[in-house]
């Protein structure tokens, strides 16, 4: 029984070859519908990638004493840098800061005198974290900023709960917009993906109609069609995602200049598989319907 | 192997037959002729499953239609051998491919197939085309496959829809002989046919003449036929 189905597999892989030419256009038609559907992917994905990225983010900045040893609060940002969801750590010394007072300052004053045990600023550090979707957003922060505050030398931490909040509001809209038009999107590629290959399968309308004839039963038949469709999907999304990915590489920095700083970022393995999923199971059940029909 | 009784059926309000009753025993040769349109192939159509029996009782085969679920056609025709005016062969797949469709079907073992599929095509003379694609034989050697098909699973009983249609007298007077082969070997064959020389082939078949959906008495013009 399981060599019969592996032959039957074995039988929709080598009937591809049978008419070529309908396969073939069938194919390129696959693919070109996946790759407007991966391309419209990858253009949400950056876009939502980029506003995630000013929008989505919560910033704490902390203070340490005035007069910590250098090697204390260097040895602390060491550890603050590999904090989970940190993006972004902005670290300045009570010197670094005051050069950057000079320079809001246009470099009227280079307050030289501050320094050598003089200098009343204090190291900081400016921490950006991305607000994760599904976690309890207030409560994290209220953990984080009460295990920021009790690190030796602290004096204080600032942060703004209302970023919170704006980025919550982004990403429920995010989530709100991206879920139904990639549910839209998914509906179309079903229906042009679906209709080409179930077109295809006219051509082998004949040869469904004798099987039936001389006694096949319906797995029998709708085996090897299944395969066929699975395979005519997968290679057709493969092909889209092969061709999109290296058009990401050639691209990648085309939009990578002053003021916009937009790096090209492929689709996530996720949304990768999601497509290749969805396209090789399109193809199948477009198959089951034609042999129904 | 065949028993109807009061068997009708209609395409909308037009009904294509009307309460055929007609029993058919073990290795009868029958001729089923009419006009275009008598209902020949309809017959032909609910014999092999193709329609569904809704009026009256039909069995066929051991096989009750009437009580048929749509996932027991596969083995009602796999008791059944048929043949088409049209052939339907699969033109792009070669002589054997085609006569061991039918056994591939069965799963038979790959041994089994080879040895009947060889015997069927070499008692058919078409063992020098074994591996040449369907679409470059002849009209008369696509109908010989077709029948090799057909015969190939040793089936109880032939349905034959006119199939020597599309041939000339010669092929169809060959093909005939291979009929007159298997039902000597006792197949039961019921052939569709409205050509004289056909049933002057088989002069000791039985003729059951359709009209307007009815069987009705054959006209004296094909009685003389058989008889002559």
């Amino acid at each position: 029984m399981i060599s019969l189905i592996f032959r039957l597999i074995g039988r929709g892989i080598r009937d591809l070859g049978l008419h070529p030419w309908a396969n073939i256009f069938t194919l390129v038609a696959v693919t070109m519908v996946s790759l407007l559907a991966a391309l419209f992917m990858f253009t949400l994905h950056n876009v939502n990638q980029e506003l995630l990225k000013t929008r989505g983010q919560v910033q704490m900045q902390i203070f340490w004493q005035s007069g910590t040893a250098a090697e204390a609060y260097n040895r602390q940002w060491d550890k603050l840098s590999k904090l989970d969801g940190l993006k972004e750590i902005r670290t300045f010394t009570p010197d670094d800061a005051l050069k950057h007072l000079s320079e809001a300052l246009n470099g009227e004053d280079d307050f030289a005198w501050m320094k050598e045990q003089n200098n009343p600023l204090q190291p900081t550090a400016l921490l950006a974290f991305s607000v994760k979707a599904g976690v309890e957003n207030d409560r994290w922060a209220t953990d984080l900023l009460s295990r920021l505050k009790e690190l030796p030398y602290v004096d204080k931490v600032h942060y703004n709960p209302l970023q919170i909040d704006l980025a919550k509001g982004w990403i429920g809209l995010t989530r709100s917009v991206i879920w139904p038009i990639i549910g839209f999107l998914g509906l179309v590629v079903a229906l042009v993906v679906g209709n080409t290959i179930r077109l295809s399968l006219m051509t082998r309308k004949d040869e469904i109609e004798i099987l039936y004839l001389v006694g096949a039963k319906q797995w029998f038949i709708r085996l090897p069609l299944l395969t066929g469709g699975a395979l005519l999907g997968l290679t057709g999304s493969s092909i889209a995602l092969g061709t999109l990915y290296g058009a990401q590489i050639f691209f990648e920095d085309v939009l990578n200049f002053p003021p916009l700083f937009i790096k090209l970022t492929f689709l996530p393995p996720d949304q990768c598989i999601a497509l290749l999923g969805a396209v090789t199971l399109i193809g199948m059940f477009s198959s089951f319907v034609a042999v129904r029909g | 192997m065949i028993h109807l009784n009061r068997l009708s059926y209609s395409f909308g309000s037009n009904w294509a037959l009307k309460d055929i009753s007609l029993h058919v025993e073990k290795g009868e040769f029958i001729f089923l002729t009419g006009h275009s349109g008598a209902g020949k192939t309809t017959l032909m159509r609910l014999l092999y499953g193709a329609l569904p029996v809704k009026r009256g009782q039909a069995t066929v085969a051991g096989y009750e239609l009437h009580k048929l679920k749509r996932k027991q056609i596969p083995d009602l025709r796999r008791e059944l051998g048929v043949v088409f005016q049209d052939f339907k062969i699969l033109p792009n797949r070669s002589v054997y491919e085609n006569v061991a469709l039918a056994l591939t079907v069965r799963s038979m073992a790959k041994s089994t197939i080879d040895k009947r599929v060889r015997a069927i095509i070499r008692a058919l003379g078409l063992e020098n085309k074994t591996y040449i694609k369907c679409h470059k034989l002849s009209g008369g050697e696509q109908q010989r496959v077709a029948i090799a098909r057909s015969m190939v699973v040793n089936p109880k009983l032939i349905l034959a829809d006119e199939p020597t249609g599309n041939l000339d007298f010669e092929l169809s007077m060959h093909l005939m002989d291979v009929f007159k082969q298997f039902h000597t070997h006792g197949t039961t064959i019921i052939m569709a046919t409205h050509s004289r020389e056909i049933l002057r082939t088989v002069p000791d078949a039985k003729v059951i003449h359709l009209d307007g959906g009815k069987i009705c008495e054959p006209p004296e013009h094909i009685l003389s036929e058989m008889a002559s």
